[in-house]
């Protein structure tokens, strides 16, 4: 976290290189694959449209599984986007890394960076408590959120909402920037022991990539299905 | 010191800014790319595999009332079938018997014609028999008796001897 960055200013306020590129790079993968996945959609579905409707139909099923209907409808495209992201965007640090001569990291996994993570958990709660006021109303939202199941649970229930926010960005973060950082030491391990250590790095290097893989896929779907949740918790569907 | 508090201080809002804002943006393209065609062909597959559905159960109903209907209409051409057989193994009774009727009638009939007729030839041959007979006998008788008896009275005699055979 106290890695060197180097930013630039627009419009009076500053981004971060890193987080610009990694973000823009991850976005247009997801963008080339459904392009490429959804060549020709047709009702007798080939091999890539197979695949892109499965992702669909499993985001349908984590949304369907806490949200009524009408709920899980308006959600699918923002499950959808979510889910693509977050699955490119996980496993792209494991592919790559890119550092400037000045040992500045260009492009690695978005959601590696904590202010990326705590971005997308607060567009999700944000839509999440949207989505509450909008069907309850802002009176019966603020008592659902706040006096259930009884009144004398406020501080607990001030203290969820925090924790709530809190956990959902870090866990995405938490995860997946342990499974870089190990990377990057078994890495940095390959080239110690003059030049032999890749012999022991190799092998725990491929295997914890591949554990990452899996990581990175369940935190996804983890941020998917979190993201339902409080919004049926919020909505009073519970 | 400062200058790097004010950094990190700063840093976040335009990133956030730039995630948010991409995100939408990423929404908007794959609503247009994939999400809405895909959530589409969904629909009209969904749609069209409850038509197909429909269309099946439509399909069986119709053709379960078609079998009813000719096995219906087996039954009834069977029964006219038959019913047809038995009227016109009737009718052919009805017209043998009366056609055997009228046979029996009309040969009836000629027998009784021709004992009538054959009566009636022997009661001629008979008559004229018995006339030629007299005839004979008078003139024979006249012959003999030279007259003594008229030829009325002979013939009287003769007819009254004759009927007496004829009795016997």
């Amino acid at each position: 976290m106290d890695e060197a960055t180097s930013t630039f200013s627009f419009l009076g306020l500053t981004f971060t290189w890193t987080t610009v590129l990694s973000t823009l790079l991850a976005m247009t993968v997801v963008v080339l694959l459904a392009v490429f996945l959804t060549r020709k959609v047709a009702i007798r579905p080939s091999r890539g449209q197979n695949v892109i409707e499965y992702v669909l139909d499993f985001i349908r099923g984590i949304l369907g599984d806490q949200l009524p209907n009408n709920l899980a409808r308006q959600f699918g495209l923002y499950g959808f986007t979510l889910f693509l992201f977050l699955v490119v965007s996980n496993e792209m640090g494991l592919l790559l890394q890119v550092k400037n001569a000045s040992d500045v990291t260009l492009i690695k996994s978005p959601t590696a960076d904590p202010l990326i993570a705590f971005s997308l958990a607060i567009m999700s709660l944000t839509l999440a408590h949207a989505t509450g006021i909008k069907t309850l109303g802002f009176g019966g939202y603020l008592k659902n959120m706040f006096l259930k199941p009884y009144a004398a649970m406020f501080p607990l229930n001030v203290v969820e909402q925090v924790t709530n926010f809190l956990t959902l960005a870090l866990r995405l973060f938490g995860n997946i920037f342990a499974g870089e950082l190990m990377l990057n030491l078994l890495a940095s391990m390959a080239f110690s022991l003059h030049g032999f250590g890749w012999i022991a790095a190799l092998p725990l290097e491929m295997a914890w990539q591949a554990f990452s893989l899996l990581i990175g896929g369940i935190q996804a779907y983890v941020f998917v299905m979190l993201t339902a949740v409080f919004t049926a918790q919020l909505s009073g569907e519970e | 010191m400062a200058q790097t508090l004010i950094m990190t201080k700063a840093m976040p809002l335009g990133d956030m800014v730039f995630i948010i804002v991409a995100f939408l943006l990423l929404m908007l393209i794959l609503k247009k790319v994939a999400y809405g065609p895909l959530t589409q062909v969904l629909d009209q597959r969904a749609d069209k595999i409850n038509k197909d559905l429909d269309e099946a159960a439509q399909k069986s109903q119709d053709a379960a009332s078609l079998v009813d209907q000719r096995v219906k209409e087996l039954a009834q051409s069977k029964d006219q079938a038959s019913q047809l057989i038995a009227t016109a193994k009737k009718s052919a009774k009805e017209q043998s018997d009366s056609l055997i009727q009228a046979a029996n009638t009309q040969v009836a009939g000629m027998r009784q014609s021709a004992e009538e007729d054959a009566a009636q030839m022997k009661d001629d041959a008979m008559n004229t028999a018995k006339k030629d007979v007299a005839d004979l006998s008078v003139q024979i008788a006249s012959k003999l008796i030279q007259k003594e008896l008229s030829a009325d009275d002979q013939r009287a005699l003769i007819d009254a001897y004759l009927a007496e055979l004829g009795q016997q």
